[in-house]
């Protein structure tokens, strides 16, 4: 909550990981204004999940600075960085096993209730109440997402592509400010990743700024305000789509990698 | 929206048949004292409710220890320490000063398994893995030496004797009938507290961060804080089915709390079922029952050779045993395993008398 006048979400200076002698994430800087859908592509191996994890305090950066409006977050635990309001997903999906679609949600919910131990022992009305409220809440984003059918079904059953939408709706559920998603795409077919666009755009639109890591070049082309391309852990170029798209180094990095640029 | 109120409908129905299953569990097990003795003693060769007050006790800590091995997938091997704790703070307190309530000595029990748990607990449970079955290994072994050889306090292997009996209101709770029905009433307000939990935010966090640490955080879950409060509250479950312990024998010596009751405890959760609550309680009695009945087996199998029955050489071999079958044939634990044949039973009966009305119909026309 720095005053530092602009817009400025989160802010990225100069973060490196190594892994033993390999540069995961070598010297990346970047800022995510409120309100704008950044992407973040490169080639696999380039770092994209790994600088998510030292985003949202899964790993530790081994030097450099994350702000998270204007607090640093390096050093803090996940769940604190959540509850500041900077979710993710995971690009492998981590669905709650034995807890149904809704309770999976519900738990993403868990940073904006507060019942305790005694009061869900003890069943006080004040548990009751927020436990409605937790329910109701998360039903009208299955809702939005379109899985109110399957609310009581359990998560694990749930088909892939609807798995992944799962996992966006447990994260919506604790209304962020920001959204960082790791391949949201990745297994959905063309008219999944049609309404996945949409969705996307939704929840723009309801002031949330997102930070996604694809390589369906189509869908980031698509949705995103600026992109930023990462390879060997270094950004080798970043603005505007159309811009990046045809940049001679993003083609080669992509060519090099063995990859077409059309898709991942 | 409309049909997420339908839902709501749907989801509260669900809990009301949680409490209808506990209100039947509570009736038949409360009934129990009424039929058996009415049982001829020299049938069966067991005094039930004796054996029952006594699975009882153990229930209190099998319940607390499902909780942490089931939901929070952590692993305590020193459980008999809480126990420990639990019987010595009433057989120390009400020997040294006459008159001191042992209900009292219970609470005492439970706060001081509270403290020991929160520090040993919290930092070992913010790392990832399983050390705390390493840490509480070590508080087992601790607690047994300490039993064993502060004899200034504890009596050593002689243990004490001529606990005075817990009073409740001024009831003395001088007989296994009685005893019988402060124990497992304690265990079923355990239970309701624990139900009540598991389906709320925080058995949500805990179940969450059993299937995916990561996840959980990432959700927003301080996971090292549930599973140190999971703990805790397992080590005071423990310690009042400890107390309850001391006042049902009237006497404590530490082999009651060796290494061997900690798998003893582990051993039922895991027979039981893993994260199924009232499996905790079903195998807490099956567990329990298992001395009587191989004693008894003499008496109704007179050719058994004498050896065979002398149980307390095998305990920690049958526990051996029994955890490895069951891990292997029955994961889920006789609970999952009695839920699905009742399920099947409803359904199946259902069928015969679907199949009767058709029959019946047909006959008509
Ligand atoms: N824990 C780890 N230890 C060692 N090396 C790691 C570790 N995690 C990631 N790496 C390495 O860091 C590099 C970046 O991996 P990362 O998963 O961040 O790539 P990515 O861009 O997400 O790739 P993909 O598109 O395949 O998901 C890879 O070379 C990977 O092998
Ligand atoms: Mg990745």
């Amino acid at each position: 909550m720095s005053g530092n006048g602009n817009n400025e979400l989160l802010k990225v200076e100069h973060v490196t990981k190594l892994f033993g002698g390999l540069a995961a994430v070598n010297d990346v800087s970047f800022t995510v204004n409120s309100g704008e859908i950044k992407g973040l592509i490169g080639p696999n191996g380039a770092g994209k999940t790994t600088l998510f994890d030292l985003i949202t305090g899964i790993q530790r950066p081994t030097s450099g600075k994350v702000y998270f409006k204007g607090i640093d977050v390096v050093g803090m635990r996940p769940d604190e960085i959540t509850s500041l309001g900077m979710v993710r997903t995971f690009q492998t999906i981590k669905i709650f096993e034995g807890m149904s679609v809704i309770e999976n949600v519900m738990v993403g919910r868990h940073s904006r209730t507060r019942t305790g131990l005694f009061s869900s022992g003890f069943l006080l009305p004040r548990s009751r109440k927020e436990e409605l409220e937790t329910f109701e809440h998360s039903m009208r984003i299955l809702e939005m997402l379109g899985l109110e059918t399957r609310a009581f079904d359990a998560g694990t059953n749930l088909p892939y592509g609807q798995q992944r939408l799962l996992e966006l709706a447990r994260a919506l559920a604790c209304e962020p400010e920001m959204l960082l998603l790791d391949e949201p795409a990745a297994g959905l077919n063309p008219y999944e990743t049609q309404e996945l666009t949409q969705l996307l755009e939704r929840i723009k639109s309801d002031g949330v700024t997102l930070l996604v890591v694809e390589h369906n070049m189509g869908l980031v082309m698509n949705i995103s305000d600026e992109v930023i391309v990462l390879d060997y852990g270094e950004i080798i170029a970043r603005g505007a789509p159309e811009e990046v798209q045809n940049d001679p180094k993003v083609i080669e990095a992509y060519l090099g990698s063995g990859i077409g640029n059309a898709k991942g | 929206m409309k049909q997420s109120v339908e839902k709501s409908k749907v989801k509260a129905k669900r809990c009301e048949n949680k409490y209808k299953n506990f209100a039947i569990a509570s009736v038949l097990i409360l009934i129990v004292p009424l039929w058996a003795r009415f049982i001829p003693g020299n049938l069966i060769h067991m005094d039930i409710v004796n054996v029952m007050a006594l699975a009882g006790i153990y229930s209190c800590a099998v319940i607390g220890l499902n909780l942490l091995i089931g939901y929070a997938g952590q692993i305590s091997l020193g459980h008999a320490a809480f126990f420990g704790i639990g019987a010595y703070s009433v057989a120390i307190l009400s020997t040294r000063y006459p008159g001191f309530p042992a209900w009292l000595g219970i609470i005492i029990g439970a706060i001081i398994s509270c403290a020991i748990s929160w520090i040993v607990g919290k930092p070992v449970l913010k790392l990832k893995g399983h050390y705390l079955a390493m840490a509480t290994l070590g508080l087992g072994e601790i607690g047994f030496i300490f039993f064993r050889e502060a004899t200034g306090i504890t009596k050593g292997t002689v243990g004490i004797i001529a606990i005075p009996p817990l009073s409740i209101f001024g009831i003395v709770i001088d007989s296994d009938f009685k005893i019988f029905y402060v124990v497992w009433i304690t265990v079923l307000l355990l239970m309701l507290f624990s139900m009540n939990l598991i389906k709320s935010r925080f058995g949500r966090a805990l179940r969450a961060l059993h299937s995916s640490e990561i996840a959980a955080e990432a959700a927003g879950v301080n996971t090292s804080k549930y599973k140190t409060v999971v703990f805790v509250m397992s080590a005071v479950f423990t310690a009042v089915g400890g107390g309850l312990f001391a006042v049902f024998q009237r006497y404590v010596n530490p082999e009651s709390f060796h290494f061997s009751v900690s798998i003893l405890f582990i051993t039922m959760v895991v027979v039981g079922g893993l994260g199924n609550l009232w499996g905790a309680v079903i195998g807490s009695i099956i567990i329990t029952f298992l001395p009587s009945i191989i004693s008894a087996l003499p008496y109704w199998f007179p050719f058994m050779p004498e050896s065979l029955t002398n149980f307390g050489n095998y305990t920690l071999v049958l526990y051996g045993i029994l955890l490895i079958v069951f891990m292997i044939f029955m994961p889920k634990g006789i609970a999952y395993a009695l839920e699905i044949s009742y399920s099947s039973a409803l359904r199946g009966m259902k069928r015969i008398r679907d199949r009767i009305s058709a029959m019946r119909y047909t006959k008509r026309k």
